[in-house]
């Protein structure tokens, strides 16, 4: 399998501290990659490596089938990022400083127009970013990282902060980005919400530790309500319901069914009513993304 | 390395830090209406002694404190709203970033120079001397001054790429430079002291055997020294430099 992000064993640690412990991140073409986990889990650190910003303590990078130690330059020139707060030049309007920019990266002139479009910042191009608003130097930001038409765009919790409404219109923006280009996305947050909207993979880090990482839809089928069943002799009843051809779970003492429409939960019922098991108790789970994050994240447990 | 130097000229061209530039002459001109000193009992060329007052507080205290604030000013606006991590994750060498803002600081210290001798002219000129204009020596001291403020501006960017604050390398740069002045009387510590250097440099009463006032040993050995010293010393440091 072809990635265009791979790390290996990649490790940080800042005196005793470890800020990333063995993550394993691969990231496929095309994707818009969630990098999701609480506030001091890593994910700028990461990323800053990623970047070559802040060198591995141990493991590998490899971008575009690259190893980053070897071919930083060549990697980086087909890379865009926005690494936590917005950067910028103060002094310097919002062209200029994207003029500042393509200086270096050899892009032509037409280019700081397009992204300024693509951003919406083409009225206050000539307006110094010191008086811009967190959302503009955001936006700005973004606009940067675009400059050279990256295949891979690394953004690094760029709604954080920012008002309902920019929130939403960065998103938007992010989300057109690959069907436009073709490009991949790693996309960092601390909201779930936030990543359940944009991405098509999900990576789940907590304490430096990738706990999680697979397709959105995959985590989407942890969030599916379960019916339980709590009966008597539960194992055996748990049998005689696959052999019966309905499909359960059994778990602690308790039967999961994994269908759960009315007709289905019903025939299970007469089924086990009919081959004399006492049920206690029908209910419902219902687990929100939200609580799947939460619990992954505070118990550091793979599921 | 040429984009990144047009980058850097670029970004310093569209800031306020240019009129630190401007207040060299003006310097100059102040030193020149404030030294008082006589040429009626001397039969030398009056723009000597001219030269020498203006050049010794100058070279002595205005020199080396004026660069070192161009090279903080040059990595502010890498300091103050995370510049380096944009810059850096560009497809940059660390070592070309930090090539480029030398060469840009050791051209403005150059200008610098030029504009300190336009002032030392002017106030010539205002003064109404007749001599001829010693042009032989003022290139002496232009670029001999030059030179010796290299292995300081190296050092002073390490510090300036170091500390985020405007202060601390402003404060350490100060420190540098006060000894300079109780050092400048003993011929055998200001020899080797490099921030002595731009004044032995730009001192026209010194020694003229060789090219530069400043014996040609000396200035391979100090100033060519600490220049290696400083200059790998921020190289290295700045590889490693995390942001
Ligand atoms: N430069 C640093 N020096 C020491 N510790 C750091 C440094 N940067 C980050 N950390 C620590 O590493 C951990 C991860 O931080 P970070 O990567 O910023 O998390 P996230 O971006 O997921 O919020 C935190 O505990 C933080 O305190
Ligand atoms: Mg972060």
């Amino acid at each position: 399998m072809e990635y265009v992000v791979q790390t290996t064993n990649l490790s940080k640690r800042f005196g005793k501290e470890s800020a990333v412990i063995g993550l394993d991140m691969k990231i496929r073409k095309g994707e818009i990659y969630g990098f999701l986990g609480p506030n001091g889990a890593g994910k700028t650190t990461t990323i800053r490596m990623l970047l070559g910003l802040m060198k591995a303590s141990s493991g590998t990078i490899q971008i575009f089938e690259k190893d980053l130690n070897k071919e930083k330059i060549n990697i980086l020139k087909r890379v865009g990022s926005l690494v936590e707060n917005p950067s910028y030049y103060p002094h310097l309007t919002a062209y200029e400083n994207l003029e500042a920019l393509r200086k270096i990266l050899g892009v032509p002139k037409t280019r700081i127009h397009e992204v300024l479009e693509i951003v919406r910042l083409t009225e206050v191009a000539n307006k110094k970013v010191k008086g811009f608003s967190l959302g503009m130097k955001q936006r700005l930001g973004i606009a940067a990282s675009l400059l050279n038409s990256p295949e891979l765009l690394i953004l690094d919790e760029p709604t954080n902060g920012l008002d309902p409404s920019g929130i939403i219109e960065i998103r938007n923006l992010i989300k057109q980005l690959p069907a436009e280009t073709g490009m991949t996305i790693l996309i960092s947050s601390h909201l779930l919400t936030e990543i359940d909207q944009m991405a098509t993979t999900v990576g789940i880090v907590t304490k430096g530790k990738m706990i999680y990482q697979d397709s959105i839809e995959s985590l989407r089928m942890y969030a599916q309500q379960k019916v339980l069943l709590k009966v008597s002799d539960s194992e055996q009843a748990w049998r005689s319901l696959l052999g019966n051809g309905i499909k359960a779970d059994w778990e602690d003492g308790i039967i999961l069914l994994s269908e759960h429409s009315d007709g289905k939960v019903a025939k299970a019922i007469h089924t086990l009513v009919h081959e004399g098991y006492s049920i206690y108790r029908v209910e419902e789970e219902k687990r929100s993304l939200e609580d799947i994050f939460l619990q992954m994240t505070t118990r550091e447990k793979v599921i | 390395m040429v984009s990144i130097l047009q980058s850097e000229w670029f970004k310093f061209r569209h800031s306020k830090i240019m009129f630190i530039i401007l207040t060299v002459p003006i310097i100059g001109i102040f030193l020149g209406f404030t030294s008082r000193f006589s040429n009626e009992d001397f039969e030398i060329n009056e723009w000597y002694l001219s030269l020498l007052s203006m050049n010794l507080t100058y070279a002595l205290l205005f020199l080396p404190l004026i660069t070192g604030v161009l090279a903080s000013a040059i990595c502010r606006y890498e300091h103050q709203a995370g510049g380096w991590k944009q810059l850096l994750a560009l497809p940059v060498t660390r070592g070309r970033v930090f090539i480029a803002k030398y060469v840009l600081l050791i051209v403005l210290v150059l200008v610098m120079q030029v504009l300190f001798f336009v002032a030392v002219y002017i106030v010539g000129m205002i003064k109404g001397f007749t001599d001829p204009f010693p042009m032989v020596i003022v290139w002496k001291s232009l670029v001999g001054g030059w030179v010796a403020t290299l292995p300081l501006i190296a050092l002073q960017l390490w510090m300036s790429i170091l500390f985020k604050s405007f202060a601390a390398p402003f404060a350490i740069n100060v420190i540098l430079t006060l000894p300079t002045i109780l050092v400048v009387n003993s011929e055998r510590f200001s020899s080797f002291y490099p921030w002595a250097q731009p004044f032995l440099m730009m001192y026209i009463g010194g020694e003229t055997g060789d090219t530069f006032y400043v014996p040609w040993v000396q200035l391979l050995t100090v100033v060519g020294g600490s220049f290696i010293l400083f200059f790998v010393g921020g190289y290295l440091y700045f590889q490693r430099k995390a942001v």
